[in-house]
């Protein structure tokens, strides 16, 4: 993710975009529920690169101790707030990133003898005035006929530019934290060793 | 003080500004876009002899980031143009036979010459006072059926946008507003990347 730069002023344009999509926040008062997930070139073509067998996507869940309140929803400036779409849990939008990716690969398969499952472990999203911060970080686990094959705890960041005025700061976040979970699915399909676990 | 406090300092005042002028309203502020990507005849960008159907997909990004809103009002336009421009078939929905054709449309931060980022020709103004200019990448990459590395083009814009009394810049056109001046900037900076892609020998014979 870009990271903030010097007399940056792209919050402009996303000023006026949000605008004209009248996303104004003027209520004070915003609950984003983030868009479903969506595949990617660049990931398809990472799963693309050599021979992978197909896998199916098993179970997601939060790490067992942590706060549910990390999986529902996060606190965007006050009364605002980010959301998942699938079944109000982070940890199966996660799962949903996943899917759509080995999807669009054509390596998806329900009844395939390797599994992915995933715990998340962390997830923060904050739109502070002057930089926003967000992060992700979740654990894979790959089996083969119950046999592990990778295990692994990746983690994701973004920083951005972050405006004093919730019009702009909020939604921006809730989008930098959206691209977080394409960009930790991007890691985990083009870690070497996952690429060794789901040869076939 | 160090450099990204007087930046977010100076963005703040320009936001403060942008806020106080009522730029949501239309109040003051007056939209250009850049004439270094223009308009293209549509006989530039070449249709393969056989073109094929692909799975199509759009997305507006701030800087780098999803921006969903933005994506929705601006999807049916980008998929009209990609329609028209005969490079494909068929344009889809979802997966299938064929290739894969990604637009992204990333809105980023100017943080040095605009010109010598490639966004404009030269200084059509300065940055400094109350005029601003964003930046656009228009981004291509076809994923060939057969697989193999996307093919891959781009092109760059940008738009200007100055408030109260500050004089127009010398290289741009008056919008009537700025979603008129994004559509514009969107069907110019597409048609160049289109146009790119269509030259691309891997393109015409994947």
């Amino acid at each position: 993710m870009r990271a903030p730069a010097p007399g940056s002023l792209s919050t402009h344009c996303a000023t006026r975009l949000f605008a004209l999509a009248g996303v104004l926040l003027t209520t004070g008062c915003a609950q984003i529920t983030m868009g479903p997930p969506q595949p990617t070139v660049e990931n398809t073509q990472a799963l693309r690169g050599s021979p992978l067998a197909p896998a199916q996507v098993g179970v997601f869940t939060l790490e067992a101790g942590k706060p549910a309140a990390m999986d529902r929803s996060h606190a965007l400036r006050g009364a605002n707030s980010v959301q998942s779409p699938i079944q109000g849990s982070f940890a199966q939008y996660l799962r949903e990133s996943l899917v759509v990716e080995l999807d669009a690969a054509g390596l998806l398969r329900p009844d395939a003898q390797t599994v992915i499952t995933g715990t998340l472990l962390h997830s923060a999203v904050d739109p502070a005035m002057g930089t926003g911060t967000a992060s992700l970080q979740a654990r894979f686990v790959v089996t083969r006929s119950g046999q592990p094959r990778y295990a692994k705890e990746l983690g994701a960041r973004a920083e951005w530019e972050s405006s004093f005025m919730a019009a702009v700061a909020v939604p921006l976040a809730a989008a930098h934290y959206k691209g977080l979970y394409r960009q930790l699915v991007g890691q985990l399909v083009s870690d070497p060793d996952f690429r060794r676990a789901l040869a076939p | 003080m160090p450099s990204h406090s007087a930046s977010w300092l100076a963005s703040t005042a320009r936001a403060l500004l942008l806020a106080s002028c009522g730029l949501f309203l239309g109040g003051c502020a007056s939209v250009y876009v850049d004439t270094a990507t223009r308009d293209i005849p549509a006989a530039d960008i070449q249709p393969p002899a056989a073109p094929a159907p692909a799975r199509f997909t759009f997305e507006f990004q701030t800087q780098g980031a999803p921006n969903a809103q933005a994506t929705q009002l601006l999807a049916a336009q980008v998929r009209a143009q990609v329609a028209a421009s005969g490079l494909f078939q068929e344009l889809r929905d979802t997966a299938g036979d064929g290739g894969w054709l990604q637009v992204t449309l990333n809105n980023v931060p100017i943080t040095k010459d605009a010109a010598q980022q490639g966004f404009v020709t030269g200084l059509t103004f300065g940055l400094a006072g109350s005029a601003v200019t964003d930046g656009y990448i228009c981004t291509v990459s076809y994923l060939p059926p057969a697989g193999g590395a996307a093919v891959v083009a781009s092109a760059r814009h940008a738009i200007h946008t100055t408030l109260g009394n500050a004089s127009a810049p010398a290289e741009a056109v008056k919008a009537q507003n700025m979603e008129d001046a994004v559509r514009t900037m969107v069907h110019q900076v597409l048609a160049h990347a289109l146009r790119d892609l269509s030259r691309e020998p891997r393109f015409q014979q994947p």
